[in-house]
């Protein structure tokens, strides 16, 4: 409760912030938004050449990729931006300003650096709706509920792999290649189904950095597939587990790199 | 028992040596080549409650790797410390809670926002209440004299209001303890004077307890009793200030000026420290030349339009002593930089 305001007032002096410069603002969510519009209209472009890619039609494998969008901007909210600045703070010896402070260190790293991504929640919300509607999906509560719960999960799963991709900066000081292999190679990957790939990159997505559980599986969930490529067909239930288990992973990493901060300093 | 007690400190820092690129990034991962610097080499000090101590050094010495141990944020080698009867880096949080502090080269303010909001956000945050919040804003406005940029943004302050703001935000959760890292770092005269004042006021008024580091020896001589000195990781000298002084200061400045621009004194018992034009400030040194013959020896043998004695600041023995030991190590002072 007591980060949860603290979190809602940093949010407050965020957004006070970023009003302060209202051009910035408004040119930056422009420019968002027409780099995501940019972005499915070329995906589009491509599936609807093809009808289907590996028996998923255009509006399946935009519902993927919506999936994906949506767990990718609610990780960012409270990940992306803390994940972004641990390497410089670590770097400059900003760190220092955390740990003098009597809170818990990752969740006040956190909090500090609150941000609202409104451009990407709209264009994930918006084209997940599209979707939706044109594919008839049935809407009831357990089917809600189900949507809910898997972008929540599929949100700790990229806030676990936004972790993985910045702690090693406690060690290395700087981390960006590990940052952009993860979060920006790898990753684009999740635009197509998985299963038009080599055996060894769905290993890869399932096993490894399990970007397949963000959408992949549990689209097969909701669009009545069975696309299971080498894998049982549970994995379609798994995401909430795995978010869980990354998540705690993930923390259990951050306060081993902020020990070694302790014993090194920056 | 002491407020503060440091027994037998020892901090190693492992200075790996570092790779190109990508490979060498992942490489370095697992690669374990690495120097030992020992930063702070067995110290041990004590310091009671309402103590307002000079911590002072080279650049380079461990000022701020102790104070940073201290505070929670680094854990010692070897050796203890305890705060408060707390392990800061233990109790890291329940020491947080109780302490204050200043990093004079970095600040605690949001850049785009009024100051009053800042203040709004760390009463939140160390859950002050509302009634001793207020008194101690209305208390701090007054004595550093912050109506006038309270509501105006953070980037449009001057240094000096900034660090005003600063040590208003380390002091409001009425700590115990207060540790300021060079806090009067870059400020003018005037700015120096109303934060020593500041300093002083705050250690008289409600006892805190303060540990200040700093590089201008204005700020110990005006507003410190005690002096702890630390040079490569060990302590050179922790006593009162006035034992400092008779310890150290065994000579005194003669400040000449010449009628005659290249004049200079060649006797070599005159040290010329400083030369601008045909004023000349010389340093001597009173076993090796009194006052009365250094005198007469420069009135006989040059035309002399000026002269004045003074004895030496604390500046000038503190220098002496830190090039003293540079002199001996000139190049582990060149390569260290300060440990932040």
């Amino acid at each position: 409760m007591y980060y949860f305001l603290l979190y809602l007032n940093f949010i407050k002096i965020n957004l006070q912030s970023i009003f302060e410069y209202r051009k910035a603002f408004w040119y930056g969510q422009v420019c968002m938004i027409t780099s995501y519009v940019t972005d499915i209209a070329l995906i589009w472009v491509l599936i609807s050449r093809f009808k289907t890619i590996n028996g998923w039609g255009p509006y399946e494998i935009m519902f993927l990729y919506a999936l994906n969008l949506c767990a990718y901007s609610i990780a960012g909210v409270l990940l992306r931006k803390p994940t972004i600045a641990l390497p410089s703070m670590i770097q400059s010896g900003e760190f220092d300003d955390i740990l003098i402070r009597p809170l818990n260190p990752f969740f006040y790293t956190i909090t500090r650096e609150a941000a609202m991504y409104f451009s990407q929640l709209t264009v994930s919300a918006v084209t997940l709706t599209i979707c939706i509607m044109k594919l008839q999906l049935t809407i009831n509560p357990a089917s809600v509920g189900m949507l809910i719960l898997v972008i929540i999960s599929g949100a700790l799963i990229q806030g676990a792999i936004d972790l993985f991709a910045a702690i090693p900066a406690f060690w290395l000081i700087k981390s960006d290649s590990i940052k952009d292999l993860l979060i920006g190679d790898i990753r684009s990957f999740t635009r197509y189904p998985i299963s038009i790939y080599n055996r060894s990159v769905q290993v890869f997505l399932t096993l490894i950095v399990p970007y397949a559980f963000i959408s992949f599986y549990p689209a097969q969930f909701f669009l009545k597939k069975n696309d299971f490529i080498m894998f049982h067909p549970v994995f379609q239930y798994l995401t909430p587990a795995i978010g869980i288990i990354l998540i705690v992973l993930a923390y259990k990493f951050w306060n081993a790199g902020v020990r070694h901060y302790n014993s090194t300093g920056s | 028992m002491a407020f503060i007690e440091v027994n037998n400190v020892i901090k190693d820092f492992k200075i790996y040596k570092k790779q190109k690129g990508f490979t060498g990034s992942v490489k370095s991962l697992f690669c374990s080549q690495y120097d030992i610097k020992r930063a702070v080499d067995n110290i041990s000090f004590k310091i009671d409650k309402g103590e307002l101590v000079g911590y002072i050094g080279p650049n380079g010495a461990g000022k701020s790797t102790t104070i940073k141990m201290m505070c929670g944020i680094l854990l010692p080698t070897s050796g203890n410390i305890m705060v408060n009867s707390r392990i800061p880096y233990v109790n890291r949080r329940e020491n947080a809670m109780r302490m204050g502090v200043v990093f004079g080269q970095r600040s605690q303010l949001y850049w785009d926002l009024p100051v009053c909001e800042t203040f709004d956000l760390y009463k939140k945050m160390y859950r002050i209440d509302e009634k001793r919040f207020k008194q101690n804003l209305s208390f701090f406005i007054e004595l550093l004299g912050m109506q006038e940029f309270l509501q105006r943004p953070v980037r449009q302050l001057s240094l000096g209001q900034k660090m005003r703001a600063n040590l208003a935000v380390a002091l409001l959760h009425d700590p115990d303890i207060v540790y300021l890292d060079e806090p009067t770092i870059g400020l003018d005269v005037v700015a120096k004077n109303r934060i020593r004042h500041f300093i002083k006021e705050i250690n008289r008024e409600r006892a805190v307890t303060l540990v200040l580091t700093t590089h201008d020896m204005d700020d110990i001589e005006q507003i410190c009793d005690r002096l702890i000195m630390i040079e490569k990781g060990s302590i050179l000298y922790d006593g009162s200030l006035k034992e400092f002084k008779d310890k150290y200061c065994d000579g005194y400045i003669l400040t000449v000026v010449f009628s005659d621009e290249s004049a200079r004194p060649n006797d070599p018992r005159f040290k010329v420290i400083k030369e601008e034009g045909p004023k000349k400030t010389i340093l001597c040194s009173r076993e090796v030349i009194n006052m009365a013959e250094a005198v007469t020896l420069l009135v006989r043998s040059h035309n002399i339009v000026d002269l004045s004695i003074k004895e030496p600041e604390i500046e000038e023995v503190v220098r002496k002593l830190y090039e003293k030991d540079s002199e001996n190590y000139p190049s582990t002072i060149a390569a260290t930089g300060e440990n932040d």
